[in-house]
């Protein structure tokens, strides 16, 4: 997945606010419990030290050393830590042996480790120095061990936590892209559907009212849209057809009347050849509603299993005293049956317009060949003539659409493009070659379910 | 006795067209200019065709026919249809109707195809192995073409054609049901591919024979008898 998919940032995303919500939510409560815990102690060094001045105060710091080593005499508070000590820092009274040398008064509170008398293990502690009346120093302090470990332990506890906490949002992150994937899979398979031609098909409402709901609800409109256009079309083109058809069939009994009472034989050439050109007239209207029906994708339903080189046997055999009357002969290279869903009558009217195209323009043998890959058959018409010009066959194949007037004539504008909107229909598309010498035309239908 | 034809047409230039054509050719015809009176008249059920105009005021063409043979009522039906795709064509077929033809049809055709039905309507088709015309003989299984006792060599797709036009002996077929009949195809091929079969085909049928079998009927098709 590339890092600017919308999904990968997406899932990046829910995994960094996950571990940021995680990382913060731990790290305040480390601060709330740390501070809950020291404040506790803080205050109770903070009650000795009041406590001790007052004693300083109305006694002198004799007194005061007095009163320490009675206090200390007796179990007071277990965590106290308390030092008396002259101004040139030596021990007069205290539960500690010597003035620490990295403490001085006005230093604020600091978190040392010490030892205390009678204890074999440094302590953690927060102390205080004071500097008393006369020089004298007193330092005053709690131990905070006890609360230290539990700090540890909590953060030990917040380190798995955290941990923790980055595997579920790696889940969460794969988790919410899925959901997008899936949430879009509906949709995604339903436009697959009808560019494949199935115009009915719909995404489900989950009447979630969310952004992919709305996606949904407006593809669907997107969808019905076309779908209306479809079948106006379809319903513009059967009209027009029958509209145009029955004046024809007015003008065509009419000239079949006229053609039974006249008798002069110029007259009876005249409504013949009148017949003719209603004919075709009537030819191009049917093709030109064939190639906007094709286009339309309107004969899917028709799709039947068809035996291409079957097709093309017969085309060849319907084709081949035609190709014979000119001295030329059709070909089919076939190697094998190979049956598709396909519009049998649309593919044989493609192709045979592609066989009377050259017979027409073409020269030399005529090959129908019939190739199989692993994705797509091709179906093609080749001749030995002088081909069209690379620069010209996109002209060739757009409808309407003639190289020049020596490859015109009567009707031919629509040939290849019908054989494109067949090809359309299909799933396929059309090509135009060189056969070295002569123009090769292939039709490429993809094997799809 | 003449056979009877219902027209149930609505376009009236059309139906007098068709009408006069028939009754010249020696059928009654009946007309109705909507589907509610085709309908009344058909259930008599005593016609040999129904000529069907596919777009109708009143009942639509398709209901017509479903009427019809849901009513149990089997007189062959041509519909007559200006939608020339080939899923209209289908559709049409497949609802029961007995041919379809594309407007603007020649009245050729459409006599033709009339004559068809009427005729395939009265007898059942026999399983037959050798087909006969004059002095012209078909062996189908053996697949062998004889005449006056001489053996002609045929190519399959004539062998075709020549069966074709044997089964539809003494009628006028047109290049569109041979093409039918024979290939299966409804497009119009262009250019005239049909004639050039038909040519090669009577030239080894008919050349160096005293009488023609094969007949060109202007402006419709072809004839294979023994009258010209």
């Amino acid at each position: 997945m590339h890092w600017r998919s919308t999904t990968a940032r997406f899932a990046a995303l829910v995994f960094l606010l996950q571990v940021a919500a995680a990382a913060t939510l731990l790290l305040t409560l480390r601060a709330i419990v740390r501070g809950q815990v020291y404040d506790r102690a803080l205050a109770t060094e903070e009650v000795l030290r009041q406590d001790l001045l007052a004693i300083q105060s109305d006694a002198g710091t004799a007194g005061l050393a007095r009163a320490i080593e009675l206090r200390g005499a007796r179990p007071a508070r277990a965590g106290a830590v308390v030092l008396l000590a002259d101004a040139a820092g030596n021990r007069l009274a205290g539960n500690l042996s010597a003035w620490p040398p990295n403490i001085f008064p006005d230093d604020g509170t600091i978190a040392v480790e010490l030892y205390r008398r009678r204890h074999d293990a440094p302590e953690a502690m927060l102390v205080r120095a004071t500097r008393l009346p006369g020089g004298a120093r007193l330092l005053t302090g709690s131990v905070v061990e006890g609360e230290r470990r539990t700090v540890r332990l909590l953060e030990a506890a917040m380190l798995v936590a955290l941990s923790l906490a980055i595997a579920f949002a790696a889940l969460a992150a794969w988790l919410a892209a899925r959901m997008i994937v899936t949430r879009l899979d509906d949709t995604v398979t339903t436009l697959r559907a009808v560019r494949g031609g199935d115009l009915s098909r719909r995404v489900a409402d989950d009447r979630s009212g969310d952004a992919f709901a709305l996606l949904a609800d407006a593809v669907n409109a997107t969808l019905d849209r076309l779908d209306s256009l479809v079948s106006e079309l379809t319903i513009a083109t059967d009209t027009l057809a029958h509209d145009l058809k029955s004046p024809l069939t007015r003008l065509r009994s009419a000239l079949e009347r006229a053609a039974a009472q006249v008798s002069e034989p110029a007259a009876q050439e005249a409504v013949d050849r009148a017949l003719g050109e209603g004919e075709r007239v009537l030819a191009l209207v049917e093709t030109a509603l064939r190639i906007t029906r094709a286009e339309a994708g309107i004969g899917r339903e028709s799709f039947a299993p068809v035996d291409l080189a079957n097709e093309l046997e017969q085309l060849a055999e319907i084709y081949g005293p035609l190709a014979e009357d000119a001295d030329r002969a059709i070909r089919v290279v076939a190697p094998e049956p190979l049956t598709l869903p396909l519009h049998r009558e649309l593919i044989a009217q493609a192709l045979g317009n592609l066989i009377d195209n050259a017979l027409k323009y073409g020269a030399g043998t005529i090959t129908l060949s019939l190739k199989m890959t692993p994705n797509a058959a091709t179906v093609s018409v080749a001749d030995e003539g002088t081909g069209i010009a690379p620069e010209h066959r996109a002209v060739a194949l757009s409808r309407f659409g003639r190289v020049d007037e020596a490859r015109g004539g009567n009707g031919a504008g629509l040939g290849l493009s019908l054989v494109a909107a067949v090809a359309r229909l299909h799933g396929g598309s059309v090509t135009l070659d060189d056969a070295a010498p002569g123009l090769m035309v292939a039709l490429e239908l993809p094997l799809r379910s | 006795m003449s056979q009877k034809i219902l027209l149930i047409e609505d376009d009236a230039a059309t139906a007098d067209f068709v009408a006069k054509g028939l009754s010249e050719e020696g059928f009654v015809v009946d007309r109705a200019d909507n589907g509610r009176d085709g309908l009344f008249h058909a259930t008599d059920g005593s016609y040999d065709c129904v000529v069907l105009d596919r777009m109708l005021p009143g009942i639509d063409g398709m209901a017509v026919l479903a009427a019809m043979r849901g009513a149990g009522i089997e007189t062959p039906v041509i519909v007559l249809s200006a939608l020339g795709s080939p899923e209209d064509r289908v559709k049409g077929l497949t609802n029961g109707s007995d041919d379809y033809l594309v407007k603007p049809f020649a009245f050729a055709e459409l006599l033709a195809r009339i004559r068809l039905l009427v005729r395939r309507g009265r007898s059942a088709p026999a399983v037959e192995t050798v087909l006969r015309c004059d002095d012209l003989e078909v062996d189908l299984l053996a697949r062998r073409v004889k005449r006056d006792g001489k053996t002609i060599e045929l190519q399959p797709r004539e062998f075709r054609l020549l069966e074709f036009m044997l089964r539809h002996a003494e009628q006028v077929v047109t290049r569109t049901m041979l093409l039918e009949g024979v290939w299966d195809y409804h497009f119009d091929p262009g250019t005239n591919v049909i004639d050039v079969h038909l040519s090669r085909l009577r030239k080894k049928v008919d050349e160096g024979f005293a009488r023609p079998l094969l007949h060109t009927v202007r402006g419709s098709g072809y004839r294979l008898g023994v009258n010209p």
